[in-house]
This record gives structure tokens, sequence and C-alpha cells, in this order.
């Protein structure tokens, strides 16, 4: 009789500790997301939510449908976005802790983007220069464009 | 869904968002037959519009092979500093454009010029794509959608130019203006981002101020461009013509 006790207790206190535990080693800080220069396309709290539906309505919209004007595009978002190192020059929109890799790495969601894409702004260099050496290290800049065109609202499910 | 082909387009349940009337409403504008199986599913044959109706813009490239020299790559170098593509060529990594040299074995007489993507109005590489991912944009670019391509090398088999090309690596550094990673096909894109931009192709710049300037750009159906009026100017032709798939690039001198 006593001995049940004993184990029921010890038990009981190893099943305590043990969720304190694991709930603490499963505590996940949420990320620190760096902050863009400039107004983003939509609220945040849409952008959070609908980002993914944005950008595929965007890149139809671009490489379909000829609309070529669209700002709101992935380019864009990443020129805003990016960091700089000390050194002045941007780090990849995916490398870890940076404005995609952050969210992402915390909800567990692959993302394929950077596959293709490039992951750092770069200005459009002109052939001239291309020529020469130092063409290829052309400096990024921020657009100038800061997006109005944004659509007035964004259906679930529509690409 | 282009009208680029016939194709027939059966309509079951209507799918979120799309509103089968206004569909059809855009079938019977493009002079085309709609036919109800039952209620709700619909055939609809669609008539084949010839890529060499005028359209306003068709873009298209002059090369001038009596200029070209054998020595010269201007075009090649540019394109591959341009797009970010790879300068060793192996047989994963993407080439857009090459010298290419040619000599009439009964007269000995030796031409060299660039070939790319001939951007045709019949494109054979937009027929074969299963996905629909090889498509010709309104202003006669044959582009490839990456979203779309699934890496099946249909396209690669089907050009007769040998002009797109598969790739096969992991890429990196890649330009803004120009996505590509790996298990997707390309091709030459006639620099699609410049020439919205109101510039010409990395290619003709290139060749203008650095190479033989034996490169125009232009709008084809314009015949005021300066690529309209030599074209009327003197003979030209396009590689393989007898296969009648009307590209793009025209050659004169060869």
């Amino acid at each position: 009789m006593k001995t049940r006790a004993l184990v029921i207790a010890g038990l009981s206190v190893l099943i305590f500790f043990g969720a304190i535990w694991a709930d603490h080693r499963g505590t996940v800080p949420v990320p620190l997301v760096p902050t863009a220069q400039g107004h983003c396309v939509l609220p945040t709290a849409l952008m959070r939510r609908e980002h993914m539906m944005l950008l595929r309505q965007v890149r139809e919209q671009i490489v379909r449908d000829d609309k070529n004007d669209r700002t709101d595009r992935l380019t864009n978002c990443i020129a805003c976005h990016v960091q700089t190192n000390s050194a002045g020059a941007p780090i990849p929109i995916n490398q870890r802790g940076q404005f995609c890799a952050a969210c992402h790495t915390y909800v567990g969601v692959h993302l394929d983007c950077f596959a293709c894409h490039a992951t750092v702004p770069q200005k459009a260099v002109s052939i001239a220069n291309l020529m020469g050496t130092k063409g290829e290290q052309a400096a990024y800049s921020i657009p100038r464009v800061i997006l109005q065109n944004a659509p007035a609202s964004l259906s679930r499910g529509h690409s | 869904m282009t009208g680029d082909r016939t194709d027939l387009v059966s309509d079951a349940a209507p799918e979120e968002g799309h509103d089968p009337s206004r569909r059809r409403l855009f079938a019977l504008a493009g002079g085309a037959v709609a036919a109800v199986l039952t209620p709700g599913v619909t055939l609809f044959a669609r008539t084949l519009t010839v890529g060499s109706g005028k359209t306003p813009v068709r873009y298209g490239l002059l090369i001038d092979s009596t200029r070209c020299t054998q020595g010269c790559d201007a075009c090649v170098t540019a394109c591959q500093d341009y797009n970010g593509l790879s300068k060793k060529i192996t047989p994963d990594t993407a080439q857009w454009i090459r010298k290419v040299t040619v000599t009439d074995p009964q007269t000995g007489l030796t031409r060299s010029f660039p070939v790319m993507c001939q951007h045709c109005a019949q494109a054979t590489c937009v027929d074969v794509c299963p996905t629909g991912a090889s498509y010709r944009r309104p202003d006669g670019i044959v582009l490839v959608d990456k979203h779309r391509c699934i890496g099946c090398r249909y396209c690669l088999m089907a050009c007769p130019y040998k002009a797109r090309s598969f790739v096969g690596r992991v890429v990196k550094d890649q330009k803004p203006w120009a996505p590509r990673g790996k298990g997707t096909a390309e091709a030459c894109t006639m620099c699609v981002e410049r020439v919205m931009d109101g510039k010409a192709p990395a290619c003709v710049t290139a060749c203008a101020e650095r190479g033989k300037k034996a490169m125009v750009f232009g709008n084809l159906h314009d015949p005021k461009s300066e690529i309209a009026q030599k074209l009327a100017q003197f003979p030209t032709t396009t590689i393989r013509a007898d296969l009648g798939l009307e590209p793009g690039v025209h050659y004169r001198g060869i």
C-alpha cells in the first residue's frame, strides 16, 4: 500500500516537472522581423495573412496578363525589406533571421521562391557598364515607388 | 487560355470565381462555336488565329550576317552577364544565344551569326508544352512561365532551332530581372524587362556598342520602325523558313 502511494506520488512529480520542462523546451521565441523602410502595399495584419495570395495574383498578372506596370511585385518587396550588413551590402532575404526566413522558420512553412528569384535587390545595370569590370557590383536601391494601386480586396482562393 | 489554337474546353462544375456565361460571351466574341452537351457541360471550339495576322506590336530582330564577324562574341557575353547565365557551357547549364559559323561547301562562303530563340509566330514549343508554361505574348515574345514548367523538356525536343535549354543544376546569384532555377526550361526572353522599359535587348545594345552593329531590334509591325524599313530595303530570310514557323528573327546574307 505504502509502495503504491509512493510510486503514484513519484510519477505525479515526474509528470509535473516533465510537463514544465517540455513546455519550456517547446517555447520558440516569436521572431523579431526586421522592419522595412517605406510603406507596405497593404496593412501589416492583412499582409501577414494574405501575402501569398497577393504574390500569386500579381505574378499571374505580370507574367501572363502583361501587366508589367504592377509595382507590388516580389522584387520590390525584397528591395524594401532587405537588410544591410555592416559593410552596407544587402543580406539575402531568405537568410536566417531575415525578413522572409524569420517568419517562415517560425511557422515551419517551406518557401521555394528563392530557388529561382534573386534574394538581394540589384539595380538594372547598363550594358556599357556590364562590359567593364565593375558593372556587376552596382549597388541596389530602394524603389522610389510607394505603392498606391493595391487591390481593394483580396479574395481567398483567387490566383 | 489563349485563342492561339483550336481547343475544346469542357466547362464542368463551375469553379469558384468563374462565370461560365462570361466565358461563353468571350468565346462567341472570338468567332467560336459552343455546344451545350448537358446543363453545366459546354464544349467550345475556338477558331485558329494565325500569328501573322497583324497585331499592333510584334518584336523582332534583324541580324546582318554580312557585318557579323567570326571572332566577335559581344552579344553572347552581354547576354550571359546581363541575365546571370553561366559562362561555362555544360549540358546542364543554359545557353540563350550562341554564335554559329556556316560554310557553303560549294562556294566556300563563310558566315558567322548569332542564333537564339527565334520567337516564332507558330512556336512549336508552345504547341507541345503540356502545362501551358511555354507561351507567346501578344507582342510576339515567346517565354517560359517557370511557375508552370514541370521540366519535361518537350520544348527542347520540339524546337528546330535548339534554342531552349534545360537548367539541370541549382542556380545561385540570379538577377532580379531574370529569375531562373533548377528543373525548368528556358530560352532567350528578348530581354523582356528591358524591352518593357523601352530599351533594346542586351545583345543588340552590346552589338551596337562593342560589336559590329549587326543587330537591329524593333517592332516588325510598325512600318516606321528601323527594323521594318530595313526589312523592306534588302532581302532577308529566316532560318529554316521552309518550316513555316514565321520566326521573329530575320537574317540578312545567309
